[in-house]
Parts: C-alpha cells; sequence; structure tokens
C-alpha cells in the first residue's frame, strides 16, 4: 500500500504542477490529499477526454500535469489520445483505476471494461505498468523515463487499496 | 461576414503575448493563412479547443490565451465550459464562430440554432459575454473584439457568421511541428 500522501510528494519532486481528471473511489484519499496540497492543484474535469485536453494545453505551455481516471474512462478517451497527446507527441501520466477485478465482482459494469483494460491500452499503443506497493518508485520512475524518452502517454495501473 | 473574414480582422489584435488554440478544419487551417504564427493548430480532438485552451491559460497566466473554435466543436465540448465557468482563468478569451454547419465535412447542419448563446454563458457563471447576430460593418466587429481582448476575465464572444466559400487547404506542417514551433514561441 501506497500513502497518498508519498505519491504526491514524488510527483511534486518530478516538476507536476497540475493534476486533472474525473474521480474513482479508489483514488479517494489521493484526492483528499490533492485537495489540501499547496504544490498541485487538481483541476476537476467533467470528461476524461476533457482532462487529456487541459492536460495538453499545459503541456504545451511548458508544465507537468497528470491525469486521473477510472478504465472506464479510457473508453471516453480514444481520440483525445490519438489525434492529440499521441498525435503531437505530448507526453502524458495517467493513473488509471483498474475496476473490474475480483475485488469488483459484485459491480457488473466495471466487468467488461476491467476484462479488457489492457487490451484496449495495448491497442492504443499506450506503455502501461501495474502499480504495487514495494518498489512503487522504481515503478513510477520507469514510466516518467518512458514519458520523456518518447514523448509519449504512458499509464499506470491501480488496482483496489493499492493507494491509501 | 464569412469566418476567414473575421479571422483576418482579429489579426491586429494580435500581439507576441497571445496564444492562439485553433479548432480543427477551417479554423485553424484560417488561422494558420491569416493570423501571426506559430500558433496552436489543431488537426483533430473535436471538442477538446476549450479544454486545451484551459490548460494552457493555467500554465502560461501572463499570456493572453484566445481560443477560436467553431460551433461544432463548441457544442461537442460544450461540458468543458463548465469546467471553465467555474475555475474562471483570467487571460481565458473564447471566440465562437457560429455558422450552423459542420463546413469542413460538406456544410451538414448542426443544431447550433437553437441554442441562446446569451442564456447559455450566462448560465455558466461566465460574466463577459457578447453575441454579433449579424456583422453589418467591420466596426462593430472590431469593437467587440475589443471589448473581448481587454476583459479582464474570462471573456466569451459568440458571432454568427456566413459560411465560407471555400475550404483552405491543409496545413503544411506535421503536428509535432507544430508543437515544437509554438513552445519554442512561448
Amino acid at each position: 500500500m501506497i500513502k497518498s500522501i508519498d505519491i504526491l510528494n514524488y510527483l511534486s519532486e518530478n516538476n507536476f504542477e497540475l493534476s486533472t481528471g474525473v474521480p474513482c473511489s479508489y483514488f479517494k484519499e489521493l484526492l483528499i490529499e490533492l485537495d489540501k496540497s499547496a504544490d498541485i492543484q487538481y483541476i476537476a474535469a467533467t470528461r476524461e477526454d476533457e482532462a487529456v485536453g487541459i492536460a495538453c494545453g499545459y503541456y504545451l505551455g511548458k508544465k507537468n500535469c497528470f491525469l486521473i481516471m477510472q478504465n472506464s474512462g479510457l473508453a471516453t478517451i480514444g481520440d483525445a489520445f490519438t489525434s492529440l497527446a499521441q498525435l503531437y507527441e505530448i507526453p502524458l501520466l495517467i493513473f488509471v483505476s483498474y475496476r473490474g477485478l475480483e475485488p469488483d465482482k459484485t459491480f457488473p459494469e466495471h466487468v467488461i471494461m476491467g476484462n479488457v483494460t489492457e487490451s484496449v491500452l495495448e491497442a492504443y499503443g499506450i506503455p502501461y505498468w501495474n502499480l504495487k506497493g514495494e518498489n512503487w518508485r522504481k515503478i513510477l520512475d520507469k514510466a516518467l523515463e518512458r514519458m520523456k524518452e518518447d514523448s509519449s502517454v504512458v499509464c499506470i495501473l491501480v488496482e483496489k487499496e493499492v493507494i491509501i | 461576414m464569412r469566418g476567414e473574414e473575421v479571422i483576418a480582422f482579429l489579426k491586429e489584435f494580435i500581439s507576441d503575448d497571445s496564444l492562439i488554440v485553433s479548432s480543427n478544419g477551417n479554423v485553424s487551417r484560417q488561422a494558420y493563412n491569416f493570423l501571426p504564427q506559430p500558433q496552436v493548430y489543431l488537426r483533430g480532438s473535436m471538442g477538446l479547443p476549450m479544454s486545451i485552451g484551459l490548460g494552457l491559460a493555467l500554465a502560461q497566466p501572463e499570456k493572453q490565451i484566445l481560443v477560436i473554435t467553431g460551433d461544432g466543436n463548441f457544442l461537442m465540448g460544450l461540458s468543458s465550459m463548465t469546467t471553465i465557468g467555474n475555475y474562471k482563468p483570467a487571460n481565458l478569451k473564447i471566440i465562437i464562430l457560429d455558422n450552423a454547419i459542420y463546413a469542413t465535412t460538406g456544410g451538414q447542419e448542426t443544431v447550433s440554432p437553437t441554442v441562446d448563446y446569451l442564456k447559455l454563458l450566462e448560465g455558466l457563471g461566465i460574466q463577459h459575454y457578447g453575441s454579433l447576430n449579424s456583422i453589418k460593418s467591420p466596426s462593430k466587429l472590431l469593437e467587440a473584439f475589443e471589448i473581448l481582448l481587454s476583459s479582464k476575465q474570462t471573456a466569451v464572444l459568440h458571432i454568427n457568421i456566413e459560411e465560407d466559400i471555400e475550404n483552405l487547404e491543409n496545413i503544411p506542417w506535421q503536428p509535432k511541428e507544430i508543437k515544437n514551433r509554438f513552445m519554442k514561441n512561448i
């Protein structure tokens, strides 16, 4: 398990000054910490593709923004990836909650997306990492390195109670 | 007045402190052809120019961010206007060029004529807004630009325009080149 404040400190040290997205209950604590943060502002977007637009605009203004969303957002977001972020080669770090796995077995609305989440990311050509409590900094280091090297979108999949 | 004429009249208001986000299709082509370069010329991401403008406005608070969008694009991204209405960056200005059609794809009608833009903008909590239903003389347009761009708050100008006569050629710069040139120029 990773403390929300530790992740935010890590992101702040890596020059992220803004965040945006659409909430998921898996990120409840992270969003509470963001609300308190003096270093990273959070912009509550109405849709996940809008959040990609905000983050891309912020990057074009030479600053870094990370995104937070549920994996359902990956279905909403396709054109924002393919005809904006990926087309213009804009680096983006996206935290995506991995809904639809075992803990969500009583939430049928998440199951289909849960089954195809990794295939969807592979189809978009987006590299992804599954966040773990141990060595989480190394996982994020790798993702950020890839994001900067390729100037690309990278996703961090977050299962239930990994971030507290 | 046609969209390209309106955009050409905007030229004298654009300084080094202005950054423009232009929506995909004819609008970005007109911005490329008639306004100082480089700017953000969108090739796709229909519906997102306002949110890109919001991000840019937050990153560059000292610059004037001007989003130029068609009505189809604006309506697709309508929910992003609620976010803008909430955060209201003072340096964000939006011009909606409303020809009530999807011009680039063959002139199919949009539902824009059903929208009362002044009431909509008022309802979004955006205090500085205006609408030009018909532009009979350039002086009215220039006055509206002056009010929009000198506003100290988030401001939106909606303009009913006539259909352009022809679609311009595609922008020759590749998207990556658009990004690089734009960022280098800030």
